[in-house]
């Protein structure tokens, strides 16, 4: 029976371990990313950029994720257990802003640095915690809004009127976005903002708020939506609603599948892409320069671009 | 060879671990006869079945059918060779038709891959003819009675071309009526030159519908004979080696006081103006046909089922007993019918299981004394003969008999003085039965009162002062020991009393 | 049977000695004391909350409620907490919502006659929804050091939520092996209609045990919040299903009257063990859930096979 249960637990185990533990570059320091889960394209070209830049550098790295993305409590388990292995450097893409504060602080008393990715912490708790983390790697989304405006004003030639649809407001990421988009329009002086509305990150509430905007500014000629699942409930909105007139330019954030999609086929205008391979391998190279004892900026903004038709690679 | 010997089996052999459950026994069939197989619970005749049917394999020994040796690889092998069996618990599926159930698994079907209702209906209609009964192909099982699902199995079976069927205890779940009709149908097949195992204890039913008789006991091939040579007693020797009238106690009542009286209970439409008194001492048998109302009744008086009118005094004192907790506390013991399902946690230890109704007698300010608690049930252990390893072992491990024991032992924890006995022997074999109407005896000497219901009259007869006879959900009849015998009580079980009183 | 019952468990505690050799073979930073106390916290909620479901589950029940239980009660002793009630008392508000809920589950399982299963699952929804509808799907953060302490302090250099986990575990299997509740739920899962008939209260029992199981899940929270500092309304997803597997590989039947407190422990260890071993070998995330996975599966394999060799 012992010798049943021996055997079944060993043939599992042996093949998979095998290998796993190998450290590529003995020797060599060991950086871990923790991302939210591995079961989402932006965290798998994440993880796909850290790679290519551990290779580079000859750094050992360890990829890890939580079975669900809301975990964040195995997340916080899965940062303990890489501080008892003792790795160099920890990434993270924190599944929550707050609930990461306490296993932070841990590293910092275990001496490892601690690299933030993607979503930013609490400010006010990690001041009041007295964790410490060394950089902050992450798009920077006032600059994607900027590159909205510009060009919605350029597509409007200077003058006409325009709609958002915002975030969850308070929401960090989303203020930045339409500030950064409101700051592009300082361009173009003559186009008129009508309305400003939220649509909580939502397609269907996208779809329902942007078809009562059509409603009152039956004229507008221009919408920025936060993100790309709003702006594909605009879409909806207007492919349904006869009374609009002319064509509006719909421009969205996150270059979302679809959202691409509906830019080549010509629904809609503009997206603004992330890059989540440069974060990946942006949060490796800086932990490189950490351990080299280098100074790195307590952030890192990561590029942003505008995808058009003209923009995209012909299928 | 016999031509007529369609099966034999010889020096069958087959062990489990620390028992020989067969050592040599041989048996064989004819085309056409009903054969029973005959022995105490244990004694192999279930084992002997099941390497038959293909769900056990023998050690050793050989299988010939029709004059050809066989290996039965399993139970799917049985049923393409002819061989069927039909279980105590049946293998049917509760929610769909007749019909349906007897095709499962083998439906015909169209060249679409579709169920060919039509072909399906008229094949089951032909079978159903063939065996000579009314089923209706359409009705769903749940909603037909044990005695028809009986003939859905058979139906089953013969839709499998089956030459040689196995019956266990086909009679056990059925009224006098029904199993007329199942004797009707048995001879029927055999007509059409099938063959028939059929285990049963019941003697009676032997005479009636066997040709041969083969008995084994405690795994080991005793003898077979034709059912016209063998009378009751000699057949018993066969089976027990001892004589029955033995098994009965010398009982020497002292009957005192009045402990239970009921009067006018009533429970819409299941029991109806029920009267009857109890006493300090007394076994008060209580016996009548399957479906008479006679669990129904001992589940009303016990708290487990609604009374809708009537009074009951416990010790002259009128009591509203709602809960099976209220009957306890009031002294009642309920040893019911079915011990696996309602009786014991069978999964539990010896020990748990007999001071499960007491156990507050063994806390000391909410903790379990484990050695008061293993004192008392050793204690019952021994007096009571149980036959286990330990208090330990888990009931489910037990003989029948051992398990009714452990009941027993229970109440006997709760110090019960008013007992029901609901088939007490049901399922037990003749050596415990005697121990078991011992032990209701010397209760009844320490002055406890029994009610001890019983499908088995002579059970009845051997051991009751009193006697009441239920027919549909009252009380036909009360007869004095002295007074009863088989013929008044069946009379007064079907509801044709003659003029005895 | 007894000894069937211990090699059992003997069986699955052989297993977790063969995992943690395992890995120390594998691994120079599984076998420190820092990681087995970091191990021995990390499983402690998960553990505690595996003691209600073990009790559950021996009435031959399942509680899905309870991660959504656990979210439910953090939230509103979280935010008893942020209104200055003291701690003690907020807990007691936590502990309050935990053993109300379960006692509506076994209001509903008992005198309602709802399959566990179904009640549970309907619980699980309606404690989810209200954790959610509560905080407006914010979570409740940033607590004082003192309430903080029962998750990250430490009492003669053992983490307190190991302390109280061990302490959970004494109690419970004192209740399960040596008082009358113990002794009803077994008798409950084993027979229920044997257990009525023996004069057992069942309806009342099964109230106390599924309210025993939102009390724990209670429990969970608290050290849930000061662990993380904050209380999540999507907390405990899915914790439910890590509970009744830690259950199940520690030799719980499902089909109830069959358990130990221990073996449950050695349950919760196992998945705990397996997590922090894998997470040290740098085993790929995907990976892990399919060694887990198997795990699960040998474990009652195992036990299936005995019990096949048994009979």
């Amino acid at each position: 029976m012992k010798k049943f249960l021996i055997i079944l637990l060993s043939s599992i185990l042996l093949p998979v371990f095998w290998g796993c533990n190998r450290e590529q570059y003995s020797g060599e320091p060991t950086v871990a990313l923790v991302v939210k889960t591995l079961n989402n394209p932006f965290f798998m070209e994440m993880q796909r950029g850290a790679e290519d830049a551990a290779k580079e550098l000859e750094l050992n790295l360890v990829i890890q994720a939580a079975e669900r993305e809301v975990d964040v409590e195995q997340q916080m388990q899965i940062i303990e257990n890489l501080i008892q292995r003792k790795v160099d450097v920890i990434a993270v893409t924190p599944s929550g802003s707050r609930e990461l504060i306490p296993v932070i602080s841990r590293a910092n008393q275990a001496n490892i640095p601690v690299i933030i990715v993607d979503t930013r912490l609490d400010e006010k708790l990690l001041k009041s915690d007295g964790a410490q983390i060394s950089t902050f790697i992450g798009s920077d989304n006032f600059e994607g809004g900027r590159l909205a405006g510009i060009y919605i004003g350029e597509r409007l030639n200077g003058s006409g009127k325009v709609a958002i649809l915002e975030g969850i407001p308070g929401h960090e990421t989303g203020d930045s976005r339409r500030l950064g988009f409101l700051k592009g329009l300082e361009e173009s002086p003559d186009i008129q903002i009508v309305t400003s509305q939220t649509a909580n990150w939502e397609r269907s509430l996208g779809y329902n708020v942007f078809e009562n905007i059509l409603q009152s500014y039956s004229d507008v000629q221009a919408v920025f939506a936060a993100n790309d699942l709003m702006a594909l409930g605009a879409l909806e909105a207007l492919s349904s609603n006869r009374e609009a007139e002319n064509e509006v330019i719909v421009v969205g954030f996150d270059a979302h599948e679809e959202a691409i999609e509906a830019i080549r086929n010509g629904a809609m205008a503009a997206t603004i892409a992330q890059h989540p391979y440069e974060m990946g391998r942006m949060a490796v190279e800086n932990a490189s320069r950490i351990l080299k004892g280098e100074e790195v900026p307590d952030e890192i903004p990561v590029q942003i671009e505008l995808i058009t038709k003209a923009s995209l690679p012909d299928l | 060879m016999d031509s007529d010997i369609i099966l034999s089996m010889s020096d069958i052999r087959k062990e489990f671990p620390g028992v020989v459950a067969l050592d040599d026994v041989s048996f064989e069939l004819r085309k056409g006869e009903v054969h029973i197989l005959l022995g105490e619970n244990g004694a192999g005749k279930s084992t002997l079945m099941k390497i038959l049917s293909g769900a056990y394999q023998k050690d050793q020994g050989q299988i010939h059918l029709n004059g050809k040796e066989i290996q039965i690889l399993n139970p799917k092998h049985a049923q393409d060779l002819g061989i069927g069996i039909i279980y105590q618990e049946f293998n049917l599926n509760p929610h769909m038709t007749v019909a349906e159930n007897i095709f499962l698994g083998r439906e015909p079907v169209n060249r679409f891959g579709i169920i060919d209702e039509k072909k399906l209906y008229h094949s089951a209609r032909a079978i159903i003819q063939d065996i000579g009964v009314e089923i209706g192909l359409n009705k769903v099982v749940s909603e037909i009675g044990i005695a028809q699902q009986q003939m859905v199995e058979v139906a089953k079976a013969l839709s499998l071309n089956a030459r040689v069927l196995i019956m266990d205890e086909p009679s056990a779940p059925l009224t006098k009526h029904e199993i007329t009709q199942l004797f009707e149908m048995i001879r029927r097949l055999t007509k059409q030159g099938v063959s028939i195992v059929y285990i049963s204890h019941r003697m009676s039913e032997l005479y009636e519908i066997g040709d041969k008789v083969t008995v084994l006991r405690d795994g080991k091939y005793i003898g077979t004979k034709k059912i016209s040579d063998i009378n009751r007693q000699d057949l018993i020797k066969m089976m027990v080696n001892r004589d029955l009238d033995e098994q009965y106690p010398a009982r020497n009542p002292k009957i005192s006081e009045e402990v239970l009286r009921v009067e006018g209970l009533e429970r819409k439409g299941v029991l109806s103006n029920i009267n009857f008194k109890l006493h300090r001492g007394e076994i008060l048998g209580i016996a009548g046909l399957m479906g008479s109302g006679r669990t129904e009744l001992a589940r009303a008086i016990y708290g487990v089922d609604k009374i809708s009118a009537g009074k009951i005094f416990v010790r002259n004192k009128l009591q509203n007993i709602n809960s099976p907790r209220k009957a306890i506390k009031l002294g009642m013991g309920f040893l019911t019918e079915d011990r696996k399902s309602e009786g014991l946690v069978l999964v539990l230890t010896v020990k748990k299981n007999i001071t499960l109704s007491s156990i507050d007698k063994y806390l000391r300010f909410g903790v379990l004394n484990y050695k008061d608690e293993l004192k008392k049930v050793n204690h019952y252990i021994e007096s009571l003969r149980v036959k286990t390893p330990g208090p330990n072992q888990k009931v489910l491990n037990l003989s029948g008999g051992n398990q009714q024991k452990v009941v027993l032992s229970k109440w006997l924890c709760c110090h019960s003085d008013i007992f029901i006995f609901d088939e007490p022997t049901r399922g037990i074999d003749i050596g415990a039965k005697a121990e078991i109407y011992n032990l209701m005896s010397t209760l009844t000497q320490k002055g406890v009162a029994i009610i001890m219901i019983s499908s088995e009259l002579p059970e009845i007869l051997g051991m009751s002062d009193r006697i009441l006879v239920m027919n549909k959900g009252t009380i036909a009849g009360e007869l004095t020991r002295e007074q009863a015998n088989q013929e008044k009580i069946m009379e007064y079980a079907i509801g044709e009393p003659g003029n005895y009183n | 049977m007894m000894q069937i019952q211990n090699i059992r468990q003997f069986g699955t505690f052989i297993g977790l000695l063969v995992l943690c050799l395992l890995f120390w073979i594998l691994s120079p930073y599984f076998f420190t004391v820092s990681n087995l106390l970091n191990i021995a916290q990390q499983t402690s909620i998960i553990a505690i909350i595996s003691v209600g479901m073990t009790f559950v589950i021996i009435t031959a029940g399942i509680d899905l409620s309870i991660g959504s239980v656990l979210a439910f009660s953090g939230v509103v002793m979280a935010s008893a907490l942020h209104a200055g009630v003291p701690i003690p008392l907020s807990i007691l508000v936590g502990f309050s919502v935990g053993y109300v809920s379960g006692t509506i589950n076994g209001l509903l399982i008992s005198y309602g006659k709802l399959p566990p299963f179904i009640a549970t699952l309907g619980m699980m929804s309606i404690a989810r929804g209200s954790a959610l509808w509560y905080t407006n799907g914010r979570p409740i953060s940033g607590f004082s050091d003192s309430f903080r302490f029962l998750a990250t302090g430490d009492i003669l250099f053992i983490p307190t939520s190991v302390w109280i986990m061990a302490i959970v575990y004494i109690i419970a299997h004192f209740v399960l092996t040596k008082t009358k509740l113990g002794r009803y739920t077994y008798a409950i899962g084993g027979n229920e209609k044997a257990a009525i008939l023996s004069g057992i209260n069942v309806n009342r029992y099964k109230n106390i045990i599924y309210g025993v199981s939102g009390l724990l899940g209670g429990l969970g929270a608290v050290i849930l919040t000061a662990r993380l500092n904050s209380a999540q309304p999507i907390a405990g997803v899915m914790y439910e299903l890590d509970a009744i597997a830690a259950t199940v590989i520690g030799g719980t039947s499902l089909m109830g009257g069959e358990g130990t407190i221990y073996g449950t422990l050695i349950g919760a260890l196992i998945i705990g063990v397996l997590r922090n071993g894998l997470n040290l070998l740098g085993v790929p995330s995907f990976i892990q859930q399919i060694v887990i996975g198997a795990v699960i599966i040998g474990a009652i394999l195992l036990d299936t096979q005995l019990k096949k060799q048994k009979e």
